[in-house]
């Protein structure tokens, strides 16, 4: 069954992006910046942690889960060392993420040329 | 503001295209062109530096000319002050203007050239202008590796030089008269569609010329606008047609339509664009068709979208320009 709803829900979040490119004028930056805050919207009372343990990785994969990571490790930091863990703990759960953008975009920019 | 000429002449053209423009209906009649889009050099914007100077290069050996004959050169492009034109210009080492006015830079380089010749000041003036698609995707909208998608309105920019030597000497053809347009605000703020943007300015231009020099659409054979692409050529002929009465739709195309095959060529959506879109189709075209004689007299309407992008991120509108210089036949 998880299969199916990971489907469904991956799908579901391509399909408003789709929406959203065809009807607005609105870039790919901006509708991934939308995802990343709706992600991090729902990490309140857990809603995207429930999303998480019913759909697997058809949560997992959409940005929106990179909202949910955000506000997610700063929660956890918060509950260790108070309010100031908030902005501490921010990108704990995603600096591996960032980290490998950074270091392959570098790796590949050695050896391929922008192309048409 | 308009202006006639008695003894302005073009004396030959130099066009140099890349690899899409070369996949179009036109491949043939270009000078010279390449398969990639470096050129052989190690970034785009010295791609586009070299389609600069070698179009010059190939203008100058039609012409029989030394770049010592030049008295003036005037050129301009894309890209950020007008760097391909600098650059060119510091390679032929003459007296240099740098001109901008986005897509109408060519002819407005005309009719610059036009005035220093006729009012006697220099005999032979080179113009040249270019543009490559790569370097004014990532200055204009987005770079190549963002892969945003585009709507169909959009129109995508031609890469190419283009220069022309124009002389006081008789040839068989030669700029008969000029208008320099009015920059237009329509409170458009949309750059994937330069079309609607550029479309009433071509009109304004157009409407002027004729009114200036007391003519009718009768007395051309063709109307060519720059590069407003499917849908800005739709909107120019309802726009003549409900703002001033006048029907160009039987003598009226657009360059940005000529230069791609539409049906194939889909990566170009509405058509080409940039200051170096018309010059190609004009150069390679239009200008051996009036040495034929096969037509008389063309009215050559540049149109540019004077485009900013921190003005457009600053929510202000895109305004546009348009150039007309009318080509003629000589006897």
């Amino acid at each position: 069954m998880i299969y199916i709803y990971s489907f469904l829900f991956a799908g579901a979040v391509s399909l408003i992006g789709q929406l959203i490119l065809d009807n607005t004028k609105l870039t790919p930056g901006h509708i991934t910046s939308m995802f990343v805050i709706l992600g991090s919207a729902l990490d309140i009372f857990n809603i995207y942690d429930l999303i998480v343990a019913h759909v697997g990785a058809g949560a997992l994969v959409p940005i929106t889960s990179f909202g949910h990571l955000l506000i997610h490790g700063g929660l956890v930091r918060a509950s260790e060392v108070g309010y100031i863990g908030l902005a501490m703990g921010v990108f704990d759960l995603t600096a591996s993420g960032i980290t490998s953008a950074i270091f392959f975009a570098f790796i590949f920019s050695l050896f391929f040329r922008p192309k048409d | 503001m308009t202006s006639k000429y008695k003894d302005v002449y073009i004396a030959s053209v130099g066009t140099v295209v890349g690899p899409y423009e070369h996949e179009g209906p036109l491949a043939k009649r270009f000078d010279k062109y390449y398969d990639d889009m470096y050129f052989g050099t190690d970034s785009l914007e010295s791609a586009e530096v070299k389609l600069v100077n070698d179009s010059i290069d190939i203008a100058l050996r039609k012409a029989k000319k030394e770049k010592s004959d030049i008295d003036l050169y005037i050129a301009g492009d894309l890209q950020n002050q007008i760097a391909a034109s600098c650059y060119a210009a510091g390679k032929i080492e003459r007296p240099f203007l740098g001109i901008y006015s986005a897509c109408a830079t060519n002819t407005e380089a005309m009719l610059l050239a036009a005035n220093f010749i006729e009012s006697k000041n220099c005999d032979n003036v080179l113009i040249s202008v270019s543009s490559h698609n790569m370097v004014a995707e990532k200055q204009f909208r987005n770079p190549t590796e963002y892969g945003a998608p585009k709507p169909s309105t959009a129109t995508f920019t031609a890469t190419g030089g283009a220069s022309s030597l124009l002389t006081n000497k008789k040839s068989k053809v030669r700029i008969e008269s000029s208008t320099i347009g009015t920059p237009i605000d329509m409170n458009q703020t949309d750059p994937l569609d330069m079309g609607s943007v550029m479309a009433p300015a071509a009109a304004h231009t157009i409407n002027r010329h004729l009114t200036d020099l007391g003519r009718t659409i009768d007395d051309y054979d063709l109307i060519l606008t720059g590069d407003l692409g499917l849908y800005g050529k739709e909107i120019l002929i309802d726009f003549m047609q409900d703002e001033y009465g006048i029907d160009i739709s039987k003598k009226y195309n657009d360059c940005g339509v000529i230069l791609y095959d539409l049906d194939n060529q889909k990566e170009v959506q509405a058509g080409g664009s940039g200051p170096v879109c018309s010059a190609l189709v004009v150069y390679s075209d239009i200008i051996k068709k009036l040495e034929k004689k096969e037509l008389k007299r063309v009215l050559y309407v540049a149109t540019g979208a004077l485009f900013n992008p921190t003005m457009v991120f600053q929510k202000e509108n895109i305004l546009s320009i348009a150039h007309a210089v009318s080509l003629e036949s000589v006897e």
